[in-house]
């Protein structure tokens, strides 16, 4: 053994050690980044913000992960803030009742939906998620004895959650309901963040680079991307109940197509090739959507030009451009 | 009965025509560029609102039908040249999230520049009225629209298959490649052909007018539509589409006899029907 291998056999367990570390800083920094947030501005704007980074990080393990472009996902965010808004509108409040209902529609409709068209490949795959999206918003926009059809469904209260021993605890204050958003918030980010790290997000990722190499080494491509389908389904349909949570009432715009654009958006915007790219992305869009429809009511034009600007000038996206930045300053660095 | 369901077939085959229109476009549209164009929706209510606009000025109908088609084609070559070619550079996703971009920001300009209230446009006066057939009236303006539309496809056929721009276009369709070590200018023949395909989709929306009206949403509506005519039809050829696009229309209007709410639905049944046993789609090759 030279010194060299010597040397490095030794670092690993410090490196490993170091990633720990690095792991737990940017849990901290997560944490205290939610903290911060309501401080800095109205916490329904952050709330907001909590909600669409959630849907955005869920799209953004079919987008960034497994390279599957689907342009249907406001489909799931929209069963499943109709399903738990029903429950919640008709007097069933338990918050995991609800939680499980909105969960559960919005994987179980990407199960039925990705069962049927996840072996179409690129544009095929992407002019399905959009027919199905439009599918899905014309159902819940027919069947107004359920949904309230153009009206959007309203009437949705807070949910309760039921401690034993401790009472019942009620998430009618603004303040609670950041906080129930927060926890749900981070679960996600740590579980979406695991998933993309393990054996089961890398091999969805080298399918995204050679999906017939990856399906020649054994692995069972097709079924991986359902299951990914599902699980961004899912998360997005929690994200859909809190929405529907916060502002009281599921507006059918929450279906719509435009809706669907507007979560790719942000993943693109923010950068696809990490957890924190999505977030940051909804972020920037949920603050100048705010921003422009104060000062026009025609607002979406703004918004598509940005977006053509950024996509013209900054494809990486906002995270994107930061890290190239970054390495830039490091070797510049190193060179000095 | 036979007289409501010969009225509803020939209502099906005009209103398939336009989405034969509008999915031949989109099909040359991915032929070419390899992309879904979502502005396409747009696109058609562009021509709409161009072919009111054209009317309403006092040009006779046929101008009008013009008009939509070449400010289509203009807005078509600007998305290529200002949106999609700088976006080419950045990737596949950069192009598609461009398309959505441009697809609001058309759509938003509607709404600037005509309002936030439909139009509608009885058609000229010699296309008002119906011709009676016997066993069915048909109203002249749907005789009018479908004979129309199958001249422009027809026309549009002839000039891709029997003509040398046609030959180089389907060169640039099957080969990019090889068509551009040729020599063939194939950055031109993507904007011509972009052209062509956002001109059917204003025509198409120029046609619809005295049927159906104008309003910001119809772009929307149609591109799901036409989307799902293009996988009923098979994405591998060309022509399924217009097959597909009138086949969907009949359909839809015979559905809306025995349930009128589920004209709708029905077509999107039959999306998935053809995905289940038939996912390349009827015409399709695997």
């Amino acid at each position: 053994m030279t010194e060299e291998s010597l040397a490095a056999s030794q670092a690993i367990p410090s490196v490993k050690a170091g990633r720990r570390t690095f792991a737990l800083l940017k849990a901290f920094a997560a944490i205290a980044a939610v903290c911060v947030l309501p401080l800095v501005m109205p916490i329904n704007i952050a709330t907001e913000i909590l909600i669409y980074g959630m849907f955005a990080m869920a799209t953004n393990l079919l987008i960034g992960t497994a390279g599957l472009f689907s342009f249907g996902q406001a489909a799931f965010f929209g069963v499943g803030g109709y399903a738990a808004g029903y429950f919640l509108a008709h007097g069933w409040t338990s918050l995991p009742l609800v939680l499980f209902m909105a969960f559960a529609s919005g994987g179980l409709l990407a199960a039925m939906i990705g069962g049927l068209i996840i072996r179409r490949l690129g544009i095929y795959f992407m002019m399905l998620t959009f027919a199905f999206n439009q599918l899905v918003y014309y159902v819940i926009y027919s069947w107004h004895s359920v949904t309230g059809g153009e009206d959007g469904l309203a009437g949705i209260r807070r949910p309760v959650l039921d401690l034993p021993l401790i009472g019942s605890f009620s998430f009618d204050d603004n303040r609670s309901l950041y906080g129930l958003v927060c926890v749900l918030f981070l679960l996600s980010i740590g579980v979406l963040a695991r998933l993309v790290q393990s054996p089961f997000g890398l091999v969805l990722a080298a399918a995204r680079q050679n999906s017939r190499r990856t399906i020649s080494l054994g692995y069972h491509v097709p079924a991986l991307q359902l299951a990914a389908y599902v699980i961004a389904g899912a998360v997005s349909g929690v994200a859909g109940a809190l929405f529907g949570m916060l502002y009281r009432i599921m507006p059918i715009d929450s279906v719509h197509w435009a809706a669907s654009a507007y979560v790719v958006f942000m993943v693109v915007i923010g950068g696809q090739r990490s957890m924190l790219g999505p977030v940051i992305g909804a972020a920037v869009f949920i603050w100048l959507q705010g921003l422009f429809s104060l000062a026009w009511t025609r607002w979406p034009l703004l918004l598509g030009l940005f977006v053509i600007i950024i996509m013209t000038y900054l494809p990486q996206g906002l995270v994107g451009l930061a890290s190239q930045r970054w390495m830039r300053a490091i070797k510049r660095g190193a060179r000095v | 009965m036979l007289w409501l369901v010969s009225a509803q077939l020939v209502n099906g085959i005009a209103i398939g025509m336009i989405y034969a229109l509008m999915s031949f476009g989109l099909s040359i549209i991915k032929g070419l560029l390899n992309i879904p164009n979502f502005a396409h929706g747009a696109l058609y209510a562009l021509g709409a609102y161009i072919c009111y606009s054209a009317v309403s000025m006092g040009l006779p109908f046929a101008l009008g039908l013009l008009a939509a088609f070449a400010g289509a084609a203009l807005a078509g070559w600007a998305l290529q040249r200002f949106a999609i070619q700088p976006a080419s550079k950045s990737g596949y996703l950069a192009q598609l999230v461009t398309l959505f971009g441009a697809a609001l920001v058309i759509e938003q300009m509607l709404l600037i520049g005509w309002g936030t209230i439909g139009l509608s446009y009885s058609p000229p006066p010699l296309l008002r009225g119906a011709v009676n057939l016997g066993f069915t009236v048909v109203p002249k303006y749907i005789a009018f629209a479908s004979v129309f539309s199958a001249l422009v496809i027809v026309s549009v056929w002839l000039l891709i298959e029997r003509t040398k721009f046609g030959a180089y276009l389907r060169a640039g369709i099957e080969r990019p490649d090889t068509t551009r070590a040729l020599g063939i200018n194939v950055d031109l023949l993507l904007g011509v052909g972009m052209m062509m395909g956002a001109g059917l989709a204003g025509l198409a929306g120029g046609l619809a007018l005295p049927l159906v009206g104008a309003t910001s949403t119809m772009g929307g509506d149609m591109l799901g539509i036409a989307f799902v005519v293009l996988v009923i039809g098979g994405l591998g050829s060309l022509y399924g589409s217009v097959a597909a696009g009138v086949l969907v229309g009949v359909v839809q209007s015979l559905t809306a006899i025995a349930a009128p709410a589920a004209s709708t639905a029905i077509i999107y049944a039959a999306m998935i029907g053809i995905l289940l046993f038939r996912p390349q789609g009827l015409f399709g090759e695997r």
